[in-house]
């Protein structure tokens, strides 16, 4: 069995609570044992660190370190996240000073990071085990057309986010295929939600969250899903004012990733929580 | 194996794209393939290269959607990233385009100046004393140093392509990023403020400039030390630097980010209230819980002990 120490960020204890459940109750289905990280904090969500970046990577070593006391990998369900702890990963297994400068302001609250614990997604932990589908697609999405939207942080910067080529992925439509439904190409699935500047370039933010979008519903897709909990955010709570910024007309539901597995395993609309969602919720049957 | 190059070319006021045929050889670039096309076939098409070694930057072209430098990139390495054998060659993204692939870079030039790009060396220093500096102090901007100016850092920059007036380019950041972090700089503070006024924070953080820079210089984490510059040299007062803060905050408050306060501690109380309606759509689906306290980690007295820690270890 697989089993991860499970790192959920703080958007899936607040407004993507539904992500969080949708990914426990599919883990469960899927055979893959989740057990969170024990008083794990913030990951500084790439704005932290612009205040002071050794002190971030003391805290995600700090975070990684409780996990290398379980021995277990870690999995995150948030792209940010994954980016946030690999970076300081790779920083801390690449750099022995500062490995051990960290190490010294760790010690004095008790932790120590080895570097022994590998940081991995949920996408690319399904996408390298499709065999965990076997026998559980009960309800497979038959001709339901979808846009699978990476989000910048699961794919970029390439040194770091090396799970696969970030210029031409395919783990999420290999995901969308398992499930039954088709997987839909357009042109904004490897580009920018605006997320991250929401509130020093709003404008901007929100022609590329309509942008999104408006790609998506042009190329027939029925639905949005990204593994990403803050994209979904973005292109769910936001758009309505995206849409207005591009003048785009047609409304469109946008999934977490474990959503989307759920619905195609027999689960139901509430039980992934999709009722919690802004836009065009009902199109979700 | 022939490969087709969908060129889109541009002269004058006339825009299409044409298509070729080169057969694929062993270890051919991309510039050779232009090259063989204007020898052979096409002498109409403009291009620009000089060193074919990738240090001039004069090649940078745009791939199937993502920049490359021309005579670096091999023709067999595109055809296997994108499983096809034919490829769309354009012009950089982000670029006014003069010709063809020759895009214009005299308004970059322009857009760079607003950070006054040139260093002023402190007083101390002088032909007779020179103007040294510690190993480790020249570590801090001799990545930055590597920059070539081939511009495909800001080719897909998801900021720059939506507006790129109230921003600058991410080769401008890079270079601001060595004015700000030269221990021989007079001025790092004049050079952050005009950084600042010229777009900062507006950053998506998309990581494409990282993505694309044909040196593995990482424009992106430029623009993060530029940050991290603000809080140090007490040029603070953004929205940008705000919001950085308020993450920092909650960290050291509970361990965790309150997003009901957010929007308060980044905007301030007007502009927060000026969200109102987008949050009642958010509580009605109880998406947004105002009245949810975020628990505080049981652990914080060493989570708060880490942050200040690291702060005297600077
Ligand atoms: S990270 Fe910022 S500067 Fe770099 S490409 Fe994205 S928006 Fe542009
Ligand atoms: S930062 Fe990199 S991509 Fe950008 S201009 Fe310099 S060398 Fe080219
Ligand atoms: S020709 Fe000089 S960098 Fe390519």
């Amino acid at each position: 069995m697989m089993k991860y120490a499970l790192f959920p960020g703080c958007v899936l204890e607040g407004a993507a609570k539904e992500a969080y459940m949708a990914t426990k109750k599919v883990a469960v289905a899927l055979g893959i044992e989740l057990v969170e990280i024990p008083n794990w904090t913030c990951c500084g969500a790439s704005h932290a660190q612009g205040v002071d970046e050794l002190a971030l990577i003391a805290i995600n070593a700090r975070n990684m370190a409780i996990a290398e006391g379980m021995g277990l990998p870690i999995m995150t369900v948030c792209n940010t996240c994954t980016l946030e702890l690999r970076q300081a990963k790779a920083k801390l297994d690449s750099d022995k000073n500062l490995k051990a400068k960290v190490n010294e302001i760790l010690a004095k609250s008790g932790y120590e990071y080895k570097g022994t614990s590998e940081i991995t997604h949920l996408l690319w932990v399904l996408a390298s085990n499709p065999n965990v589908f076997e026998g559980k697609i009960t309800k497979p999405l038959k001709g339901v057309k979808v846009a699978g939207y990476y989000g910048c942080h699961l794919l970029r910067p390439p040194k770091v986010m090396n799970y696969e080529d970030g210029k031409n992925p395919e783990s999420l439509e290999k995901i969308i295929s398992i499930l039954g439904a088709t997987p839909v190409e357009f042109d904004f699935k490897l580009k920018c939600c605006g997320f991250h500047a929401f509130f020093t370039a709003e404008r901007d933010v929100m022609t590329v969250t309509g942008e999104a979008v408006d790609s998506a519903a042009k190329a027939g897709a029925d639905m949005m899903v990204t593994p990403c909990p803050l994209c979904q955010m973005q292109l769910d709570m936001y758009q309505p004012e995206g849409r207005a910024a591009v003048k785009s007309k047609v409304e469109i539901p946008v999934l977490h990733l474990p959503q989307l597995i759920g619905l195609a395993m027999g689960m139901s609309k509430e039980d992934m929580g999709i009722n919690r969602h802004i836009s065009a919720v009902e199109k979700i049957k | 194996m022939a490969i087709t190059l969908n060129i889109h070319r541009t002269v004058a006021d006339k825009k299409w794209v044409q298509e070729y045929k080169v057969e694929l050889k062993k270890g051919m670039t991309i510039l050779e393939a232009l090259n063989e096309i204007k020898a052979m076939q096409d002498p109409t098409l403009s291009f620009t290269a000089s060193c074919r070694s990738s240090i001039c930057g004069a090649c940078a072209v745009r791939v199937n959607g993502n920049a490359e430098l021309a005579c670096e990139v091999l023709v067999e390495d595109l055809v296997k990233r994108y499983k096809s054998e034919t490829l769309t060659v354009e012009p950089l993204g982000n670029f006014k385009v003069l010709r063809d692939l020759i895009v214009d870079w005299d308004p970059k030039f322009d857009r760079m100046k607003k950070i006054k790009p040139s260093l002023h060396p402190k007083k101390e220093f002088s032909p007779e004393k020179g103007c040294k500096q510690s190993i480790a102090d020249f570590k801090k901007y001799d990545e930055y140093a590597g920059c070539i100016l081939c511009g495909a850092c800001v080719s897909e920059c998801n900021k720059s392509t939506v507006d790129e007036k109230d921003f600058l380019d991410p080769f401008t950041f890079v270079k601001a990023a060595k004015l700000v972090l030269d221990s021989r700089s007079r001025d790092p503070k004049e050079h952050l403020q005009a950084v600042i006024d010229a777009g900062l924070w507006k950053c998506m953080k998309c990581q494409e400039c990282t993505a694309n820079c044909p040196k593995g210089l990482k424009p992106a984490e430029a623009i993060e030390k530029l940050h991290e510059a603000t809080f140090k040299l007490g040029l603070t007062s953004s929205v940008g630097a705000n919001h950085a803060k308020a993450l920092y905050d909650d960290i050291y408050n509970t361990g965790r980010l309150d997003e009901s306060k957010l929007s308060i501690q980044s905007e301030g109380l007007v502009a927060a209230a000026l969200r109102a309606p987008f949050a009642m759509r958010l509580m009605k689906t109880g998406k947004l819980d105002p009245f949810e306290k975020v628990p505080v980690n049981p652990e914080i007295n060493k989570i708060r002990d880490i942050l200040k820690n690291a702060k005297e270890a600077e």
